[in-house]
């Protein structure tokens, strides 16, 4: 009897904890046509008007009540999918989504959601889809990543040439550019031409301009987060072009029967192979090429552990002759882990290896010759946390740590046979960070997300310190004591706390505000005194003579959404950034091979502020949108421009986008892209004097960017033709392929890289006189057409 | 590194000048005062020494600077010798002298003293050594597409062992100066920057071979830099440590070849002075001053029986 009323009570003791208790559904949502997770699809309760969104790995969690429940899992140009779920225990509902049957008004993304401008939480970050970034016609017929998010507002370059791209007015060197978590020192190809990307092997990029999560630091101005596609699991893919500098093929396939699976894309130029039978210089070793390749595999363990290594390789040759050129590469390796540890907690463990390496050679023979290598090798571990607390909590927390060789120079100079060697020694880093932060919803209207970065970050010998002394700010400072430090002694250290906190409230259905506060520390310096960045540019870690930039940013923005469908979205943002520590040059710095490179530089303050506007049209025949950014960005350096603030020299006050595209026929699709942009800033001289016979220019003022260039403009148009879908006897074609004609520079507009002053080329005799001229240069100063043939199977 | 800039990057990139243009233009500048500029580099070869003080003009001038008159121009040495210039034209200060005197004893420090109306700038420099030029030598390199077969000419100098000179290399084809930016060629010791430790040693090829002119006929194919008959005269004048900064800093604003090469070019900025006005809220100055020794060697290339065979 006593045991039956204790079975009874027992029982009855579980119904009323039964109908409290929460229980979690979780899993991942990806393609069903080839297995790739799909990143911030929405996994939504109507009934609660709650939801999630998947993270950079597909995977989404979601605490409830126990109960009934229709969930809707929706990702734009897929088919959205209606389910219904008992919810009595922790469920695990992975879920694959069909694509969207290719329609005539096929919408151009550029948010994951329809809704997503208004609803997110995130604001000053862009998402680019892959199939957006190849519709927009590109330089030479080729699309690129980076060519990609400069037709976003905020984001803007010097001009054709320059390697790299500026984000609200910060540096080449304040983005952080990840591919796949591993850091990328140098994102292009060709001088700024082409980027690192494989378009073939990209599944997502996103760009964050401000509210930069606390997961992510090292660098102030933005975040450039790259993702590679995980490669198709259910058939053998090959994706490939040939275009009229670069040929590029990829293959993708299923591993493991289908438990995993691998991606492998690779580009190589081809402009020296057809010029070489027509220029000497090339024939003897000579080389001008680039190639990368990127390689992917993953694999599923079981259901809660999944593997990916990927790895990078990717490098510019450029050759006089055997002996003679230079050359720069990325090479990166990385080893992922993601481990479900249970419904609420996932985690992701990676381990990345990055090297970055340029060389410089000089010389024809033996006898006399100068060699010159630079690199930074570079080790990471970072675990990252994210725990589901409850639908209104995802706490996200983890560590990182990095650790930095640098070379700065591995040379040596041969003069008759004799060789000295001129090397510098090498320097030893490390950069670690906490972090912790949650993204919280305080209510169906209201999120917040809210987290701190501790960063530090410490030299280590063996090497040496310098200590400079002081002078007249402006002039070059000399070492006046050394310290020398042992294997594995401090040498110097310094660490940040970083906040980092975001708001977003909805007014109403459609339009909502958003504000952010962030601070950033950037411990790695990318020097640089030219008027572009180039590849010789040299990374310098932190010292006791250059200390880390800082910058704190505060942004506000409205978001609304309208017109039939929610068609146009319209968003403007205000930011204002100040920024610590940055770094400039003396007159006549000396970058390359210089021991003593710290009393070269100097160091001062920053301020960036401007207003974007941005409104897209995403649904009809014709989409696109225009992007409007009004943008001040200066400087303040004791010893230039007689301390007073000068604008930075990628300072552009009005930075217009337009980017149009249009289905003219089933086959048949045009894009263009329209550019303006105010001239970038530049010194001109007021005087000339004579030394020696050599002419001297000289500014009266002391100043430093006091003039303009000309404004630079530009319209891109380009023309898809998609090949058939059906074969002559009627069944439908199981390739595809499609062709792509584009101009660049419709109107042949020479947009001016530089105005330079020179004396001319002629000879002049002593006591003679010397004639002074101006000289405009434009790196594209004509139209450019191209072709490119692209196909899959 | 100056060198690598210009030459390879234009050759590199010489499949891509095609969609690229340069061009003059005519850019309004503002407007500003003239002023001093002090030119004053001294030497201890057989002569005269000259002083130039001239005042800046407008960028876009066409003609020569006017010389400045009236001027006091004083050098004196550490042991109180007084070498003193009286004026011979507008602007031209000239030292003469008496003998077989030459200016100048290496190793001493020397002050130079200018006084125009009311005010005095002065400057200090210490005068160095120059090596012997041991040769001059003449090679042939074979022409190839774009350039006639060259005959280029080395000189043959070794720097002295201890470390920190430094060299301004001149050259004279046919009496004629090379004077184009491209042609400023700067030493410390025997290498290009101070930083690379290059002492002791035979002068390295770059410099050995930095004698030579470039220039282009009218086809824009390269001419041999010497032909059968030229004569060469190579000097080099010891500079000071600022003396070599400064030659650099003028290197790097004026050389410009345009093209490609401005990808990597610096912006425009002011060469420093080591010239100043007493009073330090007096007028400006602009200028070089230094003392140093010089050594010289000339060749006549009289046939192709002089060329070196390699």
């Amino acid at each position: 009897m006593f045991i039956r009323s204790l079975i009874l009570f027992v029982c009855l003791a579980q119904i009323p904890a039964l109908g409290q208790t929460k229980f979690t559904v979780s899993g991942y949502v990806k393609d069903a046509a080839n297995g790739e997770a799909l990143i911030g699809a929405t996994i939504y309760i109507k009934s609660l008007l709650t939801g999630a969104t998947t993270n950079v790995y597909g995977f989404y969690s979601l605490t409830l009540q126990s109960g009934n429940y229709d969930i809707e899992i929706s990702y734009i140009g897929f088919n959205t999918q209606q389910r219904s779920l008992v919810l009595s225990e922790n469920t695990r509902l992975d879920i694959e989504l069909q694509s969207e049957e290719k329609q005539l008004d096929e919408v151009v993304v550029i948010s994951t959601k329809d809704q997503e401008g208004v609803k997110a939480l995130e604001m000053s970050t862009n998402r680019l889809d892959i199939k957006t970034i190849l519709k927009i016609p590109a330089f030479l017929g080729e699309a690129d990543v980076i060519k990609s998010i400069q037709q976003l507002p905020g984001v803007s370059t010097v001009g054709e040439g320059a390697s790299g791209f500026n984000v609200r007015g910060g540096s080449v060197g304040q983005n952080l550019i990840l591919l796949d978590e591993a850091t990328v020192y140098n994102s292009s190809h060709l001088l700024g031409f082409f980027s690192v990307f494989n378009p073939d092997a990209v599944k997502d990029t996103k760009l964050y301009k401000g509210a930069i999560p606390a997961q992510f630091g090292g660098r102030i101005a933005s975040l450039l987060d790259v993702r590679m596609k995980e490669g198709n699991n259910k058939n053998y893919e090959v994706n490939g072009g040939i275009g009229t500098i670069f040929s590029r093929a990829a293959v993708e396939g299923p591993l493991f029967k289908g438990d995993g699976s691998f991606i492998v894309a690779g580009r190589r130029s081809y402009a020296d192979v057809l010029a070489r039978p027509f220029v000497d210089v090339l024939q003897d070793g000579g080389a001008l090429n680039f190639y990368d390749l990127t390689g992917k595999a993953n694999y599923n363990i079981n259901s809660r552990n999944r593997i990916f290594v990927s790895g990078y390789t990717g490098r510019d040759n450029f050759f006089f002759d055997k002996n003679q050129g230079f050359t720069w590469g990325n090479n990166t390796g990385t080893i992922r882990w993601n481990k479900i540890f249970n419904d609420r907690l996932f985690a992701n463990f990676s381990g990345i290896f990055s090297r970055y390496d340029y060389s410089l050679q000089f010389g024809e023979n033996d006898l006399d010759n100068f060699k010159w290598k630079s690199s930074i090798r570079n080790f990471t571990f970072k675990p990252s946390f994210s725990y589901f607390l409850n639908s209104n909590n995802e706490i996200s927390f983890g560590a990182e740590v990095n650790y930095y060789s640098f070379e700065p120079a591995n040379a040596s100079g041969t003069s008759s046979g004799e060789k000295v060697d001129i090397s510098l020694p090498e320097k030893y880093n490390l950069e670690s960070a906490l972090y912790i932060g949650n993204s919280q919803r305080l209510s169906s209207k209201i999120s917040i997300d809210y987290g701190i970065r501790y960063s530090y970050f410490a030299g280590f010998g063996p090497g040496t310190q310098y200590i400079y002394n002081d002078t007249i700010p402006g002039r070059r400072r000399t070492p006046v004591s050394s310290e020398i430090f042992d294997q594995g002694e401090v040498t110097s250290t310094y660490q940040n706390f970083e906040p980092r906190f975001s708001f977003k409230a909805e007014l109403n259905d459609v339009s909502s505000i958003k504000a952010s506060y962030n601070r950033m520390a950037q411990y790695l310096h990318l020097i640089s005194n030219t008027t572009a960045s180039n590849p010789l540019d040299v990374w310098t870690p932190s010292s006791n003579n250059t200390k880390p930039e800082l910058s704190d940013q505060w942004a506000i923005g409205y978001f609304r959404n309208f017109g039939k469908e929610q068609m146009f979205e319209f968003s403007v943002e205000a930011y204002y950034r100040k920024t610590q520590n940055q770094i400039d040059y003396i007159d006549g710095a000396d970058l390359l091979i210089n021991e003593f490179l710290e009393g070269d530089l100097l160091t001062g303050q920053g301020r960036a502020y401007g207003l974007e506007f941005y409104l897209q049209k995403k649904v009809g025949r014709f989409t696109g949108w225009i992007a409007y950014t009004l943008a001040r960005t200066e400087l303040k350096v004791n010893g230039i421009n007689r301390n007073e603030w000068y604008a930075a020299r990628f300072d552009q006050t009005h930075n217009v986008k337009v980017s149009g595209f249009y289905d003219l026929s089933k086959r048949w699709s045009a894009s263009a892209n329209f550019t303006l942009i105010s001239g970038t800033p530049s010194t001109f001289p007021t005087s000339r004097f004579v030394v020696q016979n050599m002419l001297i220019p000289y500014n009266a003022q002391d100043s430093r960017n006091n003039v303009r260039l000309p404004a630079y403009h530009r319209l891109d148009v380009s023309f898809r033709l998609d090949g058939k879908t059906v074969k002559r006897n009627g069944k439908e074609r199981k390739n595809s392929d499609y062709w792509v004609f584009g101009v660049y520079n419709l109107y042949a507009r020479k947009n001016p890289f530089s105005i330079y002053f020179t004396q001319g080329k002629e000879r002049v005799a002593q006591g003679a006189p010397i004639n002074s001229e101006a000289r405009q240069l434009s790196i594209i100063g004509t139209v450019i057409p191209a072709v490119s043939y692209n196909f899959k199977f | 590194m100056y060198r690598f800039n210009s030459v390879v990057f234009v050759i590199l990139f010489s499949t891509l000048l095609f969609y690229s243009c340069d061009e003059v233009i005519n850019p309004e500048l503002e407007e500003a005062s003239p002023v001093l500029v002090i030119d004053a580099w001294l030497n201890n070869a057989q002569g005269t020494q000259q002083i130039f003080i001239t005042r800046s003009q407008p960028y876009f001038e066409s003609v020569l600077p006017p010389g400045v008159s009236g001027a006091t121009v004083l050098v004196s040495d550490e042991n109180g010798k007084i070498y003193t210039f009286s004026e011979s034209k507008p602007g031209v200060y000239v030292w003469s002298p008496v003998g077989n005197e030459v200016f100048g004893e290496v190793g001493l420090k020397y002050d130079l003293s200018v006084q125009v109306g009311t005010e005095t700038f002065v400057s200090e420099a210490r005068m160095g050594r120059a090596p012997v030029i041991d040769s001059i030598t003449f090679f042939l390199v074979e022409g190839g597409q774009f350039a006639d077969d060259q005959y280029q000419a080395e000189f043959w100098a070794t720097d002295p062992i201890e470390p920190n000179d430094a060299y301004w290399i001149k050259t004279f084809k046919n009496s004629q100066q090379l004077l184009k930016p491209s042609e400023i060629v700067t030493a410390y010791d025997a290498g290009f920057s101070k930083g690379a430790n290059f002492s002791g040693i035979t002068f390295i090829a770059p410099l050995r071979t930095s004698i030579n002119p470039f220039d282009e006929d009218d086809d824009g194919n390269i001419k041999s830099p010497y032909v059968v008959g030229d004569s060469i005269y190579v000097q080099i004048q010891a500079i000071t440590e600022a003396g070599f900064n400064f030659l650099n800093e003028v290197r790097i604003q004026t050389d410009r070849p345009g093209g490609f090469s401005e990808l990597f070019a610096t912006p425009l900025a002011n060469v420093a002075t080591n010239i100043s006005n007493v009073n330090s809220n007096g007028s400006k100055v602009l200028g070089f001053f230094n003392v140093g020794a010089v050594s010289g060697l000339g060749r006549k290339f009289n046939s192709l029986d002089d060329l070196t065979k390699n």
